[in-house]
């Protein structure tokens, strides 16, 4: 144990050795001392500062008052204001004078396209014409009147959707009910077939005819041409939701139907909801009033 | 030069224990705070241990991979509650072992996909995403709907998690696969002894439109279109975000 001066580097040796190596006692370099203390001050600033640790009844808040939750909350309330404060103009007028307003569609129609494909094109398409189950939104046939206004109310609300105001339309299972049996549904496809102007078995169809007053007709009017209050379809024109072949009327009538839209009322802003309908409304090119 | 610390080396089980108590106070202030974690998650109205089918759903969620591609975390980022709706709370995965917060995503986040679409599409489009979404990377799902559910699993499945801390009774336990028939099979009876173990914000219904069979689809969506949807808005902490 002998601590030597080492001439070269003019530092003592640690008094060891191996094997005549010896080891020089250098100590850390100031600069590293100095950041390891001032990380470790840091570290105790921002506990102090920010919410950091968990305890019995809760957590530090810190100094500052610091939460991502409130910061969040104020950023979406100021944007909401903002943009109602845009939209002011869309919600203080009628929808129907909204409707055929050019500036208007000029100002929205853009914006609206956008929320549609971020929303609803999932469903109906982005070119809006509706997949098998999924309503086409541009062929001029509409369950509920396709009048600007009811459009508004079925996006709010939706369609058998849960909501306290949804629209509710239910195909009965005839089928499985036991209200018709086989060969009936059968000659009542035969019949609307030829309703709708498509190949059929006249024999079948006249009996499809008497089966289809009794049963049918008080939702999907006379003769077939829909109920527009019940959001029964048409069913003598050539838009189908479910397809017209057989198989599917078949299975409509046996099984049923009940189609949803969910209700959007919460999930999007009222205005972003009446930019929805308006915009449905001004890509549905034929639409009936 | 100081000398000093080469007495300390010389005591060598003193020199240990002194160690010992340096490296403590690491665990102590990262790890002793962290049992107390429990105290900051917020206390709410609404949520409820997942009914069976919904767990099971869960189970299948996590064996087909969907955390890959999807989160369950909407932060509290602007962007993220305009895209998504309101922020996730700690309480909405208080139930979830493991949970499936992140936010590396490929596919959306789906914290709040409960009620947003339909039951048909999710089936349409777990079959058959392209057909629906033009340019989705999603892979199709269709075999979920003609695999039979493996209700008999249900009971132990609810033990295991009872075990971790979810409060599934006895009786919760005994009846999980009657409960998963009586929330998807709608030829099942006693559908309120369901809803008097789980509450009333159960869907029950059948949810991938085969009636003949309660499918892994059933499971599935069942537990999608409870996602986000236990916390009603009037029962988060905080103001209401929507107006």
């Amino acid at each position: 144990m002998a601590i030597e001066r080492d001439k070269i580097t003019g530092r003592n040796t640690t008094g060891h050795e191996w094997d005549g190596i010896k080891e020089l006692d250098t100590p850390i370099p100031g600069s590293v001392k100095w950041s390891y203390g001032i990380t470790i001050i840091i570290a105790i600033a921002l506990i102090a500062l920010y919410p950091a640790f968990p305890y019995f009844s809760g957590f530090t808040p810190g100094l500052l008052g610091y939460s991502s939750r409130a910061i969040v909350e104020q950023q979406v309330a100021d944007a909401a204001s903002e943009r109602a404060e845009r939209d002011k103009v869309l919600m203080a007028s009628d929808i129907n004078d909204l409707v055929t307003d050019s500036a208007v569609k000029e100002k929205y129609e853009a914006a609206a396209a956008i929320l549609y494909r971020d929303n609803c094109a999932v469903c109906h398409q982005p070119d809006l014409q509706g997949k098998t189950g999924f309503p086409n939104l541009t062929d001029g046939h509409w369950l509920w009147s396709g009048n600007v206004e009811e459009i508004e109310t079925t996006i709010l609300y939706g369609i058998n959707s849960g909501n306290d105001d949804e629209r509710i339309a239910e195909m009965l299972d005839f089928g499985k009910q036991q209200m018709l049996e086989r060969p009936e549904i059968k000659d009542v496809i035969e019949y609307i077939r030829s309703i709708s102007g498509q190949e059929h078995n006249i024999k079948m169809s006249d009996r499809g005819d008497e089966i289809f007053t009794e049963n049918c007709e008080s939702c999907h009017g006379e003769q077939g041409v829909g109920g527009l209050e019940s959001g029964a379809p048409s069913l003598v024109d050539s838009a189908w939701i479910y397809g017209s072949d057989g198989g599917a009327l078949f299975k409509s009538i046996w099984s049923g139907r009940v189609g949803q839209m969910p209700a959007w009322e919460g999930r999007l802003s009222k205005a972003d909801i009446r930019k929805l309908a308006l915009y449905v409304k001004w890509q549905s090119h034929a639409g009936s009033q | 030069m100081s000398t000093r610390h080469q007495k300390l080396e010389r005591h060598s089980i003193a020199f240990t224990l002194m160690i010992l108590v340096v490296a403590s106070i690491g665990g102590i202030v990262e790890i002793a705070p962290l049992f107390t974690i429990e105290n900051t998650v917020e206390k709410v109205e609404g949520m409820r241990p997942y009914t069976p089918l919904e767990q099971a759903g869960r189970d299948i969620y996590v064996r087909e991979g969907c955390y890959a591609c999807h989160s369950q975390m909407i932060r509290t980022l602007r962007s993220d509650v305009d895209r998504y709706g309101a922020y996730s709370l700690a309480a909405e995965s208080m139930f979830d072992h493991p949970f499936q917060w992140g936010s590396k995503r490929t596919g959306p986040d789906l914290a709040r996909i409960g009620g947003k679409y339909s039951d048909a599409w999710h089936v349409a489009h777990l079959k058959a995403p392209r057909e629906l979404v033009p340019g989705s990377v999603m892979p199709g799902y269709a075999f979920l709907a003609t695999q039979r559910l493996k209700a008999e699993r249900l009971p132990s499945l609810l033990n295991a998690l009872a075990k971790t801390g979810v409060p599934y009774s006895g009786e919760h336990i005994e009846q999980a696969a009657q409960d998963a028939y009586r929330q998807a099979d709608e030829e099942a009876n006693d559908e309120d002894l369901l809803i008097e173990r789980y509450g009333e914000n159960v869907n029950v219904r059948d949810f991938d439109g085969d009636p003949n069979l309660v499918s892994e689809m059933d499971a599935l969506v069942s537990y999608l279109q409870m996602m986000g949807t236990l916390v009603a808005d009037d029962d988060r902490p905080g103001e209401k975000v929507l107006q």
